[in-house]
């Protein structure tokens, strides 16, 4: 199994930000440039977050969507707002391939994941974790890391495979943006919990953190942003350095 | 000569604007077709598909593509992608059981396997026999996004392994071509199969 590396894109439309700790927004470019540069530098895929949209309680914004798209020939998940079946509908003909939801979900309505998977199919349907860490559980939060649920990380992973999700992003409020390594025992116990693709994101920092969560938690897949956005690595320099330790990633 | 590739839209496909840019990358001159004459008007048929197996054949069905599609697809080089290459097999489960157009003799059944599903991600495929589809792309990855797969043993042209699993990644009967993966998302691979294909000779 080829690991994938995934560039993600958290906008603040009309431009792509990077959230630190999922707030203090710095503004990093365009989505159009940003997604065709780490295309060209060889991501196996893009994720475009509108980190804001659920907080401002809006519109998805589709015009920017469609930009980010339209020069790129791999995967294209596209999350942030999605409230509806209708929502996942309009975003596929936007040009995305999956839609990634959490808010709406977590918040109001578990079921959308079931609808939406039945009519696009699983492999489209992408549940997103904004997990925070207590003593000994990690909580399920939302709108961008603001809103707390009640609900149970491992307990929600269990049920949105249970319901036809096709695949989790594990994002860690307290290690995103950070660039201190992964909350390794978070995608673990995730990675062990459902039978789908799981994919680790927050806190790569440099290379070896990076390297670190795939050999440990053994994630499908690795969602990477700071790092590209501060010029810390190119993916063609993180897909060499993994393959040099024995990872197997599509060239 | 017209060399006209219409993309099937029969509601439930989410991906046509991906596959549309894609082919137009590759060269084409691409239509949309929603109904049995439009189909009448294109020379070359491709078939997308995201969903279920049973929502496609309802939708087919309601359009009065089915029967329409069932004689164009052997006639004209056709190329169904993901789960458009599955509805070209005889019988599905998704969901039920459920009637495929039938060109292949085969049935569509879930992927079961030691690794996660749906498979995800970039794999290898393993051409068996060389066809103008898949020239200059023996060693190729391609993006695969599924659950379910065709079990076929007569025409098979090339073989994916996965977790200790072997399936079928791409199919060919006369004119009929399908492949389970996703060439609109594989970067210049893909576009080269779409080139292959718009290429391909025609009755």
């Amino acid at each position: 199994m080829k690991t994938r590396i995934i560039a993600k894109l958290d906008a603040k439309p009309p431009y792509i930000v990077k959230p630190v700790h999922f707030e203090g927004l710095r503004k990093i470019g365009r989505p159009d440039e940003l997604a065709e540069r780490y295309y060209m530098q060889g991501a196996d895929e893009i994720m475009y977050i509108d980190i804001v949209a659920s907080l401002y309680q809006r519109e998805i914004l589709y015009k920017h969507i469609e930009e980010a798209g339209k020069d790129i020939y791999i995967p294209f998940a596209v999350g942030g707002g999605v409230r509806s079946v209708e929502d996942f509908s309009k975003l596929f003909h936007s040009g995305a391939d999956k839609v990634v939801i959490n808010t709406h979900a977590v918040q109001n309505d578990p079921e959308i994941i079931s609808r939406a998977s039945r009519v696009f199919g699983a492999q489209a349907v992408v549940v997103n974790i904004e997990a925070k860490k207590w003593d000994n559980w990690w909580e399920c939060y939302t709108d961008c890391g603001r809103i707390r649920s009640g609900r149970n990380v491992l307990e929600w992973v269990e049920e949105v495979e249970k319901l036809g999700a096709g695949e989790i992003v594990v994002q860690s409020v307290d290690k995103d943006g950070r660039k201190r390594g992964f909350d390794i025992e978070l995608i673990k116990q995730v990675v062990e919990k459902v039978d789908i693709p799981v994919v680790a994101a927050s806190g790569a920092g440099k290379l070896e953190d990076i390297l670190d969560v795939i050999k440990k938690a053994k994630p499908n897949a690795v969602a990477v942003s700071s790092v590209l956005h501060y010029d810390i690595t190119t993916i063609g320099q993180l897909k060499a350095f993994l393959t040099e330790h024995g990872v197997e990633v599509a060239k | 000569m017209s060399n006209l590739v219409g993309v099937v839209d029969y509601g439930v496909a989410g991906n046509i604007p991906s596959i549309t840019k894609a082919l137009v990358t590759a060269g084409a001159d691409v239509t949309i077709v929603k109904n049995a004459a439009q189909l009448e008007q294109v020379d070359k048929i491709v078939l997308p598909g995201v969903g279920s197996f049973s929502d496609a054949m309802v939708e087919l069905q309601k359009s009065g593509l089915m029967t329409a599609l069932k004689e164009h697809v052997t006639i004209k080089p056709t190329l169904g992608i993901c789960l458009g290459m599955q509805i070209l097999a005889k019988v599905g489960f998704e969901y039920g059981e459920s009637e495929g157009l039938g060109v292949f003799n085969g049935e569509v059944r879930p992927v079961i396997c030691h690794g996660q599903v749906p498979h995800m991600g970039f794999n290898n495929i393993n051409v068996l026999n060389g066809t103008p589809l898949l020239n200059g792309l023996e060693n190729e990855a391609f993006y695969f996004m599924h659950s379910f797969e065709v079990v076929n043993y007569t025409d098979v042209i090339a073989l994916t392994d996965y977790c200790g699993h072997t399936f079928v990644s791409a199919i060919n009967k006369g004119m009929t071509y399908g492949v389970q993966f996703h060439p609109e998302k594989s970067r210049e691979a893909g576009i080269q199969l779409f080139r292959n294909f718009i290429a391909l000779e025609m009755n």
